[in-house]
């Protein structure tokens, strides 16, 4: 009887082990349930279009890259676009490689010829907003007070205007492309950022940390600023906003890439998806992430 | 009756299915010395790449971490650790050891019941949500202190070890606890017969005959502290510099995570090179705890 029992408890089990799996690798297959208004009209090409297309890279372009990519699928139901998030480090490294047919990057290629043999198009641009708690009310920072105060030159609020506080600095971990991006446009050097900073691993990770530290600083990407957890401060004068960054008048931005191999020609579903982060519906999803389309 | 049982009945297939129960279970005992094995060969491997890149003692005792600028020195990092653990462990024993007595011995069943349930919770509870709560209550705490000191506010090695003193609380008492309670009643009863009152045998009697128990508790608990990541490295601040008690540390633990995703090349070796010391840590923190185990049990024959 007991056995029995346990043979058919067994067998139930297995079922539904069996089961979920079914269900989990069917989740994985992209196939949105929600039809987009052009499917049942499908494109000639959209509908030769098949296989997988391997990117990755940069961390800093998720937001946008997952929703160029939903979108993509959704358009082409037989075509899958993987996006591994490893780092533009690694993404300027695999498509060197081969290992992705297309990568992610956050930063421009280096001239020094270790990224040789890649080509880089910008589709998006992103502002660095530099932010500070919300109880900082400080007018403007310019970039050599940025440059002090990252440096460790300056290290009270009052030498740039503000109240009389030490001021905490947070930045972000070695290797980050926003740290880069950074240091880059500021005008230092990674390794002459205070050593004694704050260091936090990401973007929300800043954020949160500088809305809880009243004399915190740090900076993030424009998209990622959550105004009513922190206060932007204006850059050169210039209040970060999406006008501003349009318009070219906020300095403090970068861009973000997709790379090729330079000569080599792209699978179908790879240039398909090249091409459409670029065409006029792709553009517009990089401009509804806070981004500013590069078309 | 011609259906008789005997214990001899199937005698062949019995013993065949316990030779095949003993390969089995031999099996799934190689499974994790294997799994050691694999680990520690491939920890000293990859690990050992970048000790082999810049000598042991540059790695070791170097005291700058600029991994861009191609130094790897650890130094920094490693005595964050230690005194991370080192600060948590001397807080978190002798209360340990006192909340312990008071379950064992003096607190009366019910509520040492209760007690117990709530350690038991607190010893389940995800490192995470320690770091959580400390990063929203515990380092906003100490901006005064840092205020008052003249240092900038910001995580610290303080709140760091305060953490751990939460997370490795709950090892030392329940190992503690179990230590004093094994204690035969006798030697208690006898110290009250000679007069003594009953903390003075409980203090000069039982816990030190406890005491190699205890002290396995606290190497378990030291073995916990070091290795923790997730909770410091969201109230430590991060910052690989000489540590000092208000100013932000990167421990050994949190150095791996926070970098990780973006290195390569031999910035990940030498974070694998990390993992490679706490891994020399921990086997160290492990030997130590058999050590006292053994001294233990020859003590009770």
């Amino acid at each position: 009887m007991k056995k029995t029992f346990s043979l058919i408890l067994a067998a139930v089990l297995v079922a539904i082990s069996v089961a979920g799996c079914g269900t989990k690798s069917g989740n994985t297959t992209p196939t949105p349930s929600s039809a987009p208004t052009d499917a049942s009209t499908p494109t000639p090409t959209a509908a030769n279009l098949s296989g997988g297309v391997k990117t990755g890279g940069s961390t800093s372009v998720e937001k946008v890259m997952t929703a160029l990519i939903y979108q993509f699928q959704a358009d082409n139901r037989e075509v899958t676009v993987d996006y591994e998030m490893n780092g533009s480090g690694d993404g300027i490294k695999n498509t060197i490689s081969g290992l992705y047919e297309l990568g992610h990057s956050s930063r421009e290629l280096k001239s020094d010829g270790s990224e040789d043999g890649l080509t880089a198009t910008a589709y998006a641009i992103d502002g660095i907003a530099v932010v500070v708690h919300k109880d900082n009310s400080i007018a403007t920072l310019t970039a050599a007070q940025l440059r002090g105060i990252y440096t460790g030159e300056i290290t009270n609020w009052k030498e740039v205007g503000g109240s009389d506080a030490l001021i905490t600095v947070v930045t972000r971990e070695e290797g980050s492309g926003t740290r880069s991006a950074f240091s880059e446009l500021i005008g230092f050097k990674e390794a002459e950022i205070l050593t004694s900073a704050t260091v936090q691993d990401s973007t929300g990770a800043v954020q949160t940390t500088v809305s809880q530290n009243p004399n915190a600083i740090g900076y993030i990407s424009f998209s990622d600023a959550d105004t009513s957890k922190v206060n932007t401060v204006p850059y050169e004068g210039v209040a970060v906003s999406e006008a501003a960054l349009k318009d070219g008048s906020y300095k403090l931005k970068r861009e973000f890439y997709l790379l090729t191999k330079t000569g080599s020609t792209l699978s179908p579903a790879a240039q398909a998806f090249f091409d459409f982060v670029l065409s006029a519906e792709g553009q517009k999803i990089v401009s509804e992430k806070g981004l500013l389309p590069i078309r | 009756m011609t259906n008789k049982t005997s214990i001899l009945s199937g005698r062949r297939t019995k013993s065949l299915v316990e030779r095949i129960m003993n390969i089995i279970f031999l099996v799934c005992g190689l499974a994790s010395v294997v799994s050691v094995v694999f680990m520690t060969v491939y920890m000293v491997v990859s690990g050992g790449a970048i000790i082999a890149e810049t000598g042991v003692f540059r790695f070791l005792l170097g005291h700058v971490w600029n991994p861009g600028g191609s130094e790897f020195g650890i130094l920094p990092m490693i005595l964050s650790s230690v005194l991370a653990t080192l600060g948590a462990v001397l807080i978190a024993l002798p209360v340990g050891v006192l909340i312990a007595v008071f379950l064992a011995k003096l607190s009366p069943g019910k509520l040492a019941t209760a007690m117990r349930a709530f350690i038991d919770l607190l010893a389940g509870i995800p490192s995470v949500i320690y770091g959580l709560l400390g990063a929203l209550l515990l380092v906003p705490a100490i901006f005064k202190l840092q205020a008052a000191a003249g240092l900038p506010n910001s995580g610290s090695l303080l709140a760091a070890i305060v953490i751990l003193v939460i997370m490795i609380l709950p090892t030392i008492i329940s190992v503690s606890e179990t230590a004093i309670r094994s204690v035969p009643k006798q030697y208690e009863e006898a110290a009250l017969a000679l007069g003594s009152t009953r903390l003075q045998a409980i203090f000069k009697v039982t816990v030190p005959a406890a005491k190699s128990g205890i002290v396995a508790g606290m190497v378990l608990g030291t073995g916990r502290a070091i290795g923790e990541a997730m909770a410091v490295m969201m109230v430590s601040g991060n910052a690989a510099i000489m540590p000092e008690l208000l100013r932000p540390v990167r421990l050994l633990t949190a150095a791996i995570p926070i970098e990780w995703a973006y290195s390569s090349g031999l910035h990940r070796q030498a974070l694998y090179g990390i993992g490679l010391v706490l891994f020399v840590f921990i086997m160290v923190i492990n030997l130590l705890l058999r050590q006292v185990m053994k001294k233990g049990g020859a003590q009770d024959e």
